[in-house]
């Protein structure tokens, strides 16, 4: 199992916030800012002597939650200042992107961190589609088409133009190419039908979040079925499962955090908005149709002492097949930072040494 | 609406009574079909809005009689020259689909100044080692040429007794996968030229189309997303809309006239 730290750069606020997605501008505190991003470097530089394999990163927008709406940025920026470690890029949110900048940007990002890189592409979650003014109805088709010519613009060595339904363009001829070829190893990021069978057909991993194991195992499962239709099979490297983990000494008191957790999200769109969003995003997992996460809180499916992960780790690679497991070891948008330094340690020291062969 | 715009007619050239579909006005555009045959499209119609289309059905297909004596491609290339000169087209935009693309690029190879540029729809001059041309039931075909075959609409299935008239010709002028008499060629063809692929064609590998412009000294390539082989029927509007940039401006059509402004 590899395993890889989801960082978030975390924002200690001096001031209680809003709880309303989006959070106003005005209240960003500016020094508070630049300590979340000192604090970030200092907690990877931790991250890889604990010997993670990789860190990841996620495009979020207009709250302190995920303080990285341009993942790309803190990507290269971490790639500086980390010597080892493989930077996952599991943004960039394509439907809202220009797919060609994306394609131009990951290349040099791959380029300057020597080869450490990892791509995942994606759809976004749905509040998402307002930070551009997105139409959802129409996000789906945009990712796919999207994606299909980020790769192509890595791997096409002729100037081409693109004849879409979403994008257009007569000139495509990217500098700098990947370092890694054809392209850096890259993940469709969903649980959807079609992100599966995108992943399936273009040779892509592919990576799921959050559900439980048997949610996101339907998942998983149907895309080695569709990669089998199309006559290959995934490497357990090219599934990855992002999940909170709540770990500490005892399973009591690992318990005793998941109760103080809150069920909503910290910052939860209007509810006139989340109800029209409802209607408006359709998703599924696997063809089954599921309700878009639109501001309940993202569940926790680690927990307990170092002991009982390990077993769940197991089970998590029985049931949904992963061989890399990205975490977040402690709730992202929480303030006090102490709780996540404290399970880094005992995850570095008691659980990683212990699923590197599961 | 695409058939009743064209209207059909017939020319004597090279020992060969030719049919035709034409419509609309303008600087002629003519269209050399796939090994298929000729069908009329919703792109055909798109054209017409902006050329005179002239649609030819090449001896030996479709309607005309089993079709002998064309030993090769630069024979039937100079049957279709001869054809377009009795029609007293002096000067044309050509346009060649998988097959005819082949068809077509002889054809300004020996007839440079009347060619005043090339499209190519998914040509097949060029072709991935171990290309096979489709056959099968008209339901396999169907599913090898088409992303979308509900965009066919009324357009008929492949009719299997003219498939089979056909294929020993087709099988005959296809020439090898890689042809270096025509790729030496090619790099003298001063011709401008649009080469269009379908991201999901089937037949022939996408990746082909970078071959023609290593090889052309003046091409462009142009992908058309969610498309197969038969471009111009799974994605008639984006094809077309190319198509004619490209016809009107040549290569100043990399240069966007797309209007960005919302509200004034």
């Amino acid at each position: 199992m590899k395993v890889s730290f989801f960082e978030t750069a975390r924002y200690s606020a001096p001031d209680a916030l809003p709880s309303e997605w989006p959070v106003p501008s005005g209240v960003y505190d500016r020094d508070a800012g630049a300590q979340a991003y000192r604090g970030m470097i200092e907690r990877l530089e931790y991250v890889e002597e604990l010997g993670f394999d990789w860190v990841s990163v996620s495009e979020h927008h207009y709250s302190p939650r995920i303080l990285t709406p341009a993942p790309i940025v803190s990507a290269a920026f971490i790639a500086a200042r980390l010597k080892k470690i493989t930077i996952a890029l599991l943004g960039p949110i394509v439907p809202q992107s220009n797919p060609v900048r994306v394609a131009e940007e990951v290349a040099m990002l791959d380029t300057l961190a020597q080869g450490r890189l990892v791509v995942g592409l994606l759809r976004g979650t749905s509040n998402e589609s307002l930070t551009y003014d997105l139409n959802p109805s129409e996000a789906r088709e945009r990712t796919d088409e999207g994606m299909e010519l980020i790769l192509k613009a890595w791997t096409e060595p002729q100037p081409f133009g693109w004849q879409g339904r979403h994008f257009q363009y007569r000139t495509v001829s990217i500098w700098p190419r990947t370092l890694q070829q054809p392209h850096p190893p890259t993940y469709a990021l969903g649980t959807s039908r079609e992100s599966c069978e995108f992943a399936a057909r273009h040779h892509l991993g592919c990576g799921v979040s959050y559900g439980s194991f048997e949610a996101v195992g339907k998942a998983t499962r149907y895309y080695r079925e569709q990669c089998a239709r199309q006559g290959w099979q995934p490497a357990p490297e090219q599934i990855i499962y992002r999940a909170n983990m709540l770990l500490a000494d005892t399973d009591e008191e690992a318990q005793e955090s998941l109760r103080k957790l809150p069920g909503q999200a910290p910052f939860a769109m209007r509810p006139g908005v989340r109800d029209a969003m409802m209607t408006l995003d359709s998703r599924n997992i696997a063809g089954e149709a599921r309700a878009p996460i639109v501001s309940g809180a993202l569940p926790t499916t680690f927990v307990g002492s170092p002991d009982t992960v390990v077993e769940q780790v197991r089970r998590c690679r029985d049931v949904v097949g992963a061989g890399v497991l990205d975490l977040s070891l402690h709730p992202p948008g929480s303030r006090d930072l102490d709780p996540l330094m404290r399970a880094l340690e005992l995850f570095g020291r008691k659980v990683l040494p212990r699923i590197r062969d599961i | 609406m695409a058939e009743t715009a064209f209207s059909e007619g017939y020319v004597e050239a090279d020992g060969f009574r030719i049919r035709y579909m034409e419509g609309g006005r303008g600087t002629p555009l003519v269209h050399l079909h796939g090994a298929g045959g000729l069908r009329l499209t919703p792109a055909h119609d798109l054209l017409r809005r902006h050329f005179r289309v002239v649609a030819f059905e090449m001896p030996g297909f479709g309607q005309s009689p089993e079709n002998h004596r064309t030993a090769s491609m630069p024979e039937l290339a100079s049957t279709m020259a001869q054809a377009i000169k009795r029609l007293d087209l002096d000067t044309f935009n050509l346009m060649g689909t998988s097959f005819g693309g082949k068809t077509a690029l002889w054809l300004a190879l020996q007839e440079p100044e009347s060619v005043l540029a090339l499209v190519l729809e998914a040509p097949a001059a060029i072709r991935q080692a171990g290309a096979r041309s489709p056959s099968g039931s008209p339901e396999e075909i169907r599913r090898l040429l088409y992303a979308h075959p509900e965009r066919l609409g009324s357009v008929p299935l492949p009719d299997p007794a003219v498939w089979a008239k056909t294929q020993p010709l087709v099988q005959r002028l296809r020439g090898p996968d890689r042809d270096a008499d025509l790729e030496d060629r090619l790099q003298e063809l001063p011709t401008p030229t649009l080469v269009l692929f379908g991201t999901l064609d089937r037949v022939i590998a996408p990746e082909m189309g970078r071959v023609y412009r290593e090889l052309l000294p003046s091409c462009h390539l142009v992908f058309v997303y969610d498309a197969a082989h038969a471009i111009s029927t799974d994605r008639p509007e984006a094809f077309a809309e190319v198509v004619v940039d490209f016809l009107e401006r040549r290569e100043a059509f990399v240069i966007s006239r797309a209007e960005t402004v919302i509200h004034p």
